[in-house]
């Protein structure tokens, strides 16, 4: 203490200033809070206790099984069914963000119509007028009315093809930038010709002991994430098994590639190559391989694919002493030229490894995959260009922001006299819409899934609302059905006739004789399901070899360009503030479009960490930031999807770039986008914009 | 030599440094006294006249027998009898009524019998029990806008708890009943 101040005044100096603090600063918030009771309590609800229904996530076609918790009539938490055969209880991030879909503040709440396109007014209509509408156009000429319909729900999919079916039109166009991604048409009509059926193979990851991934991200958002995730962590456990092994064939080091035990970047397109390499060196250790008559050269493919000789051999070695080793088609070798005959050839490795329906093997999902390649858009854009389609109806998917450029999808609106939208967010489609009658959110929505790439057996999984509706939207299939097209009263009346199958089946979690009591088990349980997992064993063993894929290197100065969907999804999740948040895993960058370039690569153009560089393809060029990343291959370069909205609302719009511009046209043999051949160049800006990034830059290559 | 006090210990210091905490004790007292007053009701709801009707408490407040809050009537709730009630349509009050129903939205009441956040009371064993209401909540035929009843603490729990049959005294008196 000091002389002029004693211990005793100090102390009750302090003593005082203490009293005043508590005094003034930490006195009890109000005691008495207004509550905001419901207008019209429903009978269920039980006042200071949450109610939980069972539903889908529709917010990708996976349809993993939902438990929402809602609380005095708003939907509060999402969560895993745990009962549900896809997800057994888990979530990815883009479930859990549902809510940010229900309650998002730019959601269209009622229908409108245009005065002109791209105005992003819209004036107020009633429904009844918006219905009429509708029924005028159903009632018109059949042929020209055409659907363009997203991945999910499957219901209304089912719906809308009895429909063109009783109006004579033709059957909707169902397509979304998921399958685009991983190239699903490639892959199911891979296994039409492997397996005589064209039906979704299931992967059984839990069982198997060595993995080969071909491009295929199934951490991130291949076919059914959630599933695969699960397997895989099963794959890696060890009580009592081996623990299993990940090879990864893949040019940028995605999340899968980065927990793989051997990550090989392999230059895209020489997939199909490197699986016929291992086919030949798995002959010689003594698997029946169906290799083609010629003399498969493997060393020329293991050049190609830049991988000696030896880490080959050793891979091969590694693969026959497995006792469940599985081959996975990823849609980045897939997406090529030559991607059929990669899928194919995959495929066959399976079928050399005797993986056909046993366990840590392949099977087949038992529902139609009933998703179409782009080549129908294309069939369908030709329509549109020739002026023949006199309305469209667009509902879930946005193909103004997921298709390319280069297939005048755009253009072709143009021609098309009527285009009736059914977003329930302002996006880029919505825009340029004649007419947006909105459509419920997913968690306000009745349906089903039943065609779920992630199941292990036979399942129809159920929508039910978790909320009254919040705005004045309608579900479609009500809005279709108002046209008095079908024998269906309304979408409940409909969903039961097609749930009217499934009564009386043995060893179902679902058993009833009368559809009252199946609707309410049903939609209390989540879904119907067998009690034992089962599907289909793929039998057919057809006279295919394993062939020659086309792939060759870039030529000098251009790159290949890797564009690989993230937790946006196909786009529609860039107005979700938490999925905008949530870093990339692999960069940990958020909110932006970067571009990831080899510090090789980086070197040698001149560019720095934080630079914005103009990728330029044959197609179309967009801005984005440089990202260094030392996990790709220094002649490739990657671009994440799923940001560059022009509209969609406050947390999409003007942010990022959208890859899709520099995807070109050019399609492979079975109709999907080859967008792995594209090659773009880069040339600087000469201007630096700092992407916002959770990983510290201090220190990582001396820059900053 | 002038013989020199600290700063602080000179008259006009502690005179400024009495009346400066006065004002903040005196601004906290008011603050205090402020968040503990009752907000006034969207209406002034008579209990008296409806309980003398002979309307049960739990036609209005039903969650008591389920749950753990009894709630708060809903606008719906309220309208169901009072669209057939002549006096409706004539009573100011009323017309609030009127206005909500009109509106569309919730009547934002303000509840007053609460208990502190780190308590966790259940109305559904209570009432299960055959505990009446009038018990905690006082002769309801007698009150018009429901008002708190001052020191229904811990105390006042306790003392009804330990009436109870001894074999439930353990757990009726464990800490963790209400404090979760």
């Amino acid at each position: 203490m000091s002389d002029t101040i004693s211990r005793r005044n100090f102390l009750k100096l302090s003593g005082l200033s203490a009293a005043a603090a508590v005094l003034t600063g930490c006195g009890p918030a109000a005691r008495y809070v207004t509550r905001r009771p419901y207008y019209e309590m429903p009978e269920y609800a039980v006042l200071g206790e949450s109610t939980y229904f069972a539903t889908t996530c529709i917010e990708c076609p996976a349809g993993c099984g939902l438990i929402m918790r809602t609380f005095e009539g708003r939907a509060i938490k999402a969560e895993g069914n745990p009962a549900h055969p896809v997800n057994h209880g888990k979530l990815c991030s883009r479930g859990l963000t549902g809510v940010q879909g229900l309650y998002n503040p730019d959601r269209i709440q009622r229908p409108g119509k245009r005065a002109r396109r791209g105005n992003p007014t819209l004036e107020p209509l009633d429904w009844d007028t918006a219905l009429g509408v509708v029924r005028e156009a159903l009632n018109g000429a059949g042929a020209g009315v055409a659907f363009y319909l997203g991945l999910a729900p499957d219901h209304l999919y089912d719906l809308v093809l009895e429909l063109t079916q009783a109006i004579g039109a033709p059957p909707p166009v169902r397509f979304g930038a998921l399958g685009m991604f991983e190239a699903r048409a490639t892959l199911v009509e891979a296994v039409r010709q492997v397996f005589g059926e064209a039906r979704f193979p299931y992967f059984d990851l839990a069982g198997a002991d060595v993995v080969v991934s071909f491009g295929a991200n199934f951490l991130e958002t291949w076919l059914s994430p959630v599933a695969y995730t699960r397997g895989f962590s099963q794959f890696r456990r060890t009580d009592g098994k081996k623990r299993g092994y990940l090879i990864s064939f893949e040019a940028r080091r995605s999340l899968t590639s980065g927990v793989a035990d051997e990550w090989l970047p392999v230059p895209p397109g020489t997939e199909g190559q490197v699986a016929l390499a291992l086919g030949s060196l798995l002959q010689s250790r003594g698997w029946k391989v169906p290799l083609g008559a010629g003399q498969v050269d493997v060393e020329a493919s293991a050049a190609a694919a830049g991988i000696s000789m030896e880490r080959l051999e050793q891979l091969a070695d590694r693969i026959a002493r497995a006792e469940h080793p599985l081959f996975l088609p990823g849609g980045q070798a897939l997406a090529h030229a030559g991607g059929l005959v990669a899928a194919r050839n995959i495929l066959l490795l399976n079928l050399a490894a005797g993986n056909m329906g046993r366990p840590g093997g392949i099977f087949l999902s038992p529902s139609r995959p009933d998703s179409g390649s782009l080549r129908d858009v294309q069939a369908l854009i030709e329509q549109m260009r020739a002026g023949k389609v006199e309305t469209l109806f667009i509902h879930g998917a946005n193909p103004v922001f997921e298709l390319p450029p280069a297939l005048g999808f755009t253009e072709a609106l143009a021609n098309v006299p009527r285009v009736i939208s059914f977003a329930s967010f302002p996006d880029e489609t919505a825009l340029q819409s004649d007419y947006v009658l909105p459509d419920h959110t997913p968690l306000e929505s009745w349906g089903y899934q039943r065609t779920l790439a992630g199941s292990d057996r036979m399942i129809f999984s159920s929508l039910q609302p978790v909320v009254v509706p919040l705005y004045d939207t309608r579900a479609t299939a009500d809005v279709l059905l108002s046209a008095g097209k079908l024998p269906y009263n309304d979408e409940v009346t409909f969903l039961q006739s097609k749930l009217a199958t499934l009564l009386n089946e043995p060893g179902v979690t679902v058993e009833a004789t009368e559809i009252a009591t199946f609707w309410a088990r049903y939609l209390q349980a989540g879904g119907w399901w067998t009690q034992q997992a089962g599907l289909t064993t793929p039998t057919n063993q057809p006279d295919l070899q394993v062939e020659m894929a086309q792939g060759a290197a870039a030529p000098e100065g251009q790159f290949r360009l890797i564009t690989y969907p993230t937790h946006l999804g196909d786009g529609s999740g860039a107005n979700r503030p938490w999925l905008q948040e949530t870093p990339s895993p692999s960069t940990t960058v958020m909110w932006n479009t970067w571009v990831e370039v080899h510090p090789q690569l980086a070197e040698k153009l001149g560019l720095k960490d934080d630079d914005v560089v103009r990728v330029t393809s044959p197609s179309g060029s967009i801005e984005a930031v440089v990202y260094l990343f030392p996990a790709i291959r220094p002649d490739t370069v990657a671009i994440p999807f799923g940001q560059g909205h022009t509209a969609l609302g406050r947390w999409a719009e003007g942010r990022g770039a959208n890859p899709a511009v520099l995807l070109g046209a050019q399609l492979n043999e079975a109709g999907d986008l080859a967008y792995g051949d594209v090659l773009v160049t880069l040339s600087p800006t000469g201007r630096r914009r700092p992407l916002s990034r959770l990983e510290s830059r201090a220190g990582v290559y001396g820059e900053h | 030599m002038k013989k020199t006090l600290p700063w602080w210990l000179r008259p006009w210091v502690r005179v400024t440094a009495g009346l400066i905490v006065l004002i903040l004790l005196g601004g906290a007292v008011g603050g205090i006294y402020l968040t503990q007053t009752v907000p006034q009701q969207p209406i002034q709801f008579p209990h008296n006249f409806h309980v003398g009707a002979g309307i049960p408490c739990l036609y209005c407040h039903p969650g008591a027998q389920w749950g753990p809050v009894a709630g708060l009537p809903s606008t719906q709730k309220c309208w169901g009898c009072h669209q057939q009630v002549a006096k409706t349509k004539t009573s100011p009050e009323l017309q609030k009524l009127v206005a909500y129903v009109e509106k569309g939205e919730g009547i934002p009441w303000v509840p007053v019998f609460i208990q502190p956040e780190f308590v966790h009371f259940n109305h559904r064993p209570h009432v299960a029990a055959g505990v009446a209401c009038e018990t905690c909540h006082g002769d309801m035929k007698k009150v018009t806008v429901a008002q708190p009843i001052p020191r229904q603490n811990m105390g006042w729990c306790l003392s009804c708890h330990a009436k109870q049959a001894p074999e439930k005294w353990t757990r009726l008196s464990d800490c963790s009943l209400c404090h979760y």
